[in-house]
């Protein structure tokens, strides 16, 4: 839910409550005051007209009480001492409908013998009156809330703009490019003071990803110069020709160690690379045309192996990915499948709109198959074999959201990738 | 045939020259940006190895210089900058060859030689050694004037081996030149020994001699028995 739509239902149900309530209150307030009017002047009419009894200890109707007004009615045995106030409804003399009173009731003697006495007050003026006023009241009330709620409302939306601003530059801004993170300047000290620190956190941020991308290709630089060194000095060695069995041994195992070492630094900074993001050229990427280009690749050893190689292309894998890494992918899984195959083995592609299978024949696992994709997680049959390949494919993976699994049915191992 | 070695890691630069003046090449080495900048200024190179890194500077812009003022000169960057846009942006302003460290001395000869070979005769002459001679216009190759037909790798190693005459190469070097980086297996290795059988078959069927010696442990040397 948005920001303004939220304060804007709570706004107007709360108002909604209030002006509720308010206007019942003042509903009843009215007809209390009016009531209390009618029932004071119904109080003095009964002092009317007990005083007139008094003087004369009878009673006529008189031209003081009109239609209605007045109801004398003999009453027998005991009398109660009460007085009552109530509402009735009494039929108009000319017009054949029933108007509300306020009635008041009470006991005397007049002449010695006991009476109920009932004075009545039209309430209908007042009723006429109530009304007039709770619609004004409801009118008034309903415009000043629909009135409030959209100046609320127009007043949150510009209050709010600049947030909105700010909001849409940060979701703008890109960390691995070097453009600053700019925002706008509010009258708002709390917006500005969000920016402030918006605009501190996203240089912090560029400035250590730079940091650890020059970190990473100065560590790579730094290792693989004193490497290249070795390299070459073994190289130059090599060249001596009177080398004994032994020293040839030690020389050989020397440069096999620095190329391993050499390899595996170039496999880790790549890790480090596709984890830090710094592979952010994206293209529609058809993972089914690559992996039929680069198996030409491997054509030489597919030969040697002796593999049957079946590709079965029922559709376009079309993935937003970075080409190189789209390359190092596929090169990863296919120097997978083929260095873990044997001899006479079988290597199968399959490829739809949706995945990418790779299967290939091969000993049983020893490993956990859980820790396949785990770093230096290695079947020990190649020492060659770095044990980054795979962690490599499933950092990829996981960096545009396809997800990657692996099974096996007795000697067939099968890795897939799924968008 | 002069070459200018442009690397700031000394003992790096020393092997480069020492293998490369064993090929017969001159060479002159620069430590630093600023020495560089002075050589070719200077002097006229026919080709140029420069690292990207350097104390002092930036080797892209060595090359850069080198296009302005020398352009006849082949440049071939080594770098342990690794990333395809480092590759890119140093074949977009003018080296004609990458090459990632480490690498082996072996490869840089062979390509530093393809490099001179294609800049001075266009690719258009022949590959002359004893009784081998290979057309690099049309691949083809010629044992005692008698056509051996070889497989696009067989014919890749016999030029590296003609590239590094009585030189040793190891195994290594020569399943990386054939097959590049990604091919890391043990399996690389028995395809070189399989390569290097049939040339050597094909080779002697045509009436040449036997020329690939092999080296224990270490891999191979093309020289005259």
């Amino acid at each position: 839910m948005k920001l303004l739509e939220k304060t804007s239902r709570i706004y107007l149900l709360a108002s909604l409550v209030i002006y509720l309530a308010v206007g019942i209150a003042f509903y009843w307030i009215i007809k209390y005051m009016i009531y209390d009017e009618v029932e004071s002047r119904l109080k003095v009419e009964r002092r009317d007209f007990e005083a007139y009894v008094k003087t004369h200890d009878t009673w006529s109707d008189n031209s003081y009480f009109v239609e209605n007004k007045i109801e004398v009615i003999p009453v027998s045995g005991r009398i109660r001492n009460e007085v009552i106030f109530k509402d009735t409804l009494i039929l108009n003399r000319y017009e054949e409908n029933l108007d509300p009173f306020r009635q008041l009731t009470f006991y005397t003697f007049i002449g010695g013998s006991p009476y109920r006495v009932a004075i009545r007050k039209s309430m209908i003026q007042s009723y006429k009156l109530i009304e007039a006023i709770s619609a004004t009241m409801i009118t008034f009330l309903g415009l000043l809330m629909f009135g409030m709620f959209f100046f609320y409302r127009r007043l949150s939306g510009k209050l709010w703009q600049p947030f909105y601003d700010s909001l849409a530059s940060i979701k703008d801004f890109d960390w691995t490019k070097s453009q600053k993170l700019e925002m706008a300047k509010s009258e708002i000290t709390e917006f500005n003071e969000l920016e402030d620190v918006m605009v501190k956190m996203a240089s912090k941020m560029q400035h250590d990803y730079k940091s650890l991308k020059e970190f990473t290709e100065n560590a790579s630089h730094e290792m693989q110069t004193p490497l290249a060194l070795i390299n070459a000095r073994v190289e130059q060695f090599i060249q001596m020709g009177d080398l004994g069995k032994e020293h040839t041994y030690w020389i050989e195992e020397i440069y096999h160690a620095s190329r391993r070492i050499s390899r595996l630094n170039q496999g880790l900074l790549l890790l480090a690379k596709i984890e830090n993001q710094q592979f952010t050229e994206q293209e529609n990427t058809n993972l089914a045309e690559l992996i039929k280009a680069k198996l030409k690749d491997f054509e030489d050893i597919i030969s040697h192996k002796q593999l049957s190689v079946s590709i079965d292309v029922a559709g376009d894998f079309i993935v937003l990915m970075s080409p190189a890494l789209a390359e190092i992918m596929i090169v990863n899984l296919l120097n997978n499948a083929i260095r873990h195959n044997y001899v006479n083995g079988a290597l199968e592609i399959s490829c739809g709109e949706h995945y990418l299978q790779v299967s290939n024949t091969g000993n049983a696992l020893k490993t956990d198959p859980e820790s396949l994709f785990d770093r230096f997680k290695k079947e020990s049959t190649g020492s060659e074999s770095l044990g980054l390949g795979l962690a490599i494919v499933k950092q990829i993976c996981d960096n545009y959201s396809l997800t990657i699994d692996y099974k096996n049915q007795e000697l067939t191992h099968t890795i897939c990738i799924r968008c | 045939m002069k070459i200018l070695v442009v690397e700031d890691e000394k003992g790096l630069a020393e092997s480069i020259v020492a293998y490369l003046s064993r090929e017969g090449f001159i060479c002159e080495v620069a430590n630093t940006f600023w020495q560089a900048d002075e050589k070719i200024s200077l002097y006229q190179y026919d080709c140029t190895i420069v690292d990207l890194t350097l104390p002092d500077g930036d080797g892209f812009n060595i090359v850069q210089t080198l296009k302005k003022i020398a352009a006849a000169t082949g440049i071939i960057i080594i770098s342990a900058r690794n990333t395809l846009e480092d590759k890119i942006k140093g074949l977009e302003i003018g080296s004609d060859d990458y090459m990632t460290k480490p690498f082996h001395l072996s490869e840089l000869n062979a390509r530093v030689k393809s490099l001179i070979r294609r800049r001075n005769f266009g690719g258009n002459n022949d590959m002359i050694w004893k009784e081998i001679r290979v057309q690099l216009q049309s691949r083809k190759v010629f044992v005692a004037e008698k056509e051996a037909v070889l497989s696009r790798k067989e014919y890749d190693l016999l030029l590296y081996f003609l590239a590094n005459t009585d030189v040793a190469l190891t195994k290594e070097s020569i399943a990386e030149h054939l097959w590049g980086d990604h091919m890391d297996s043990s399996d690389s290795l028995d395809m070189v020994y399989s390569h290097i059988k049939n040339l050597r078959k094909k080779i002697i069927e045509k009436g040449g001699k036997d020329y690939i010696q092999s080296i224990y442990g270490i891999g191979y040397k093309f020289t005259a028995p």
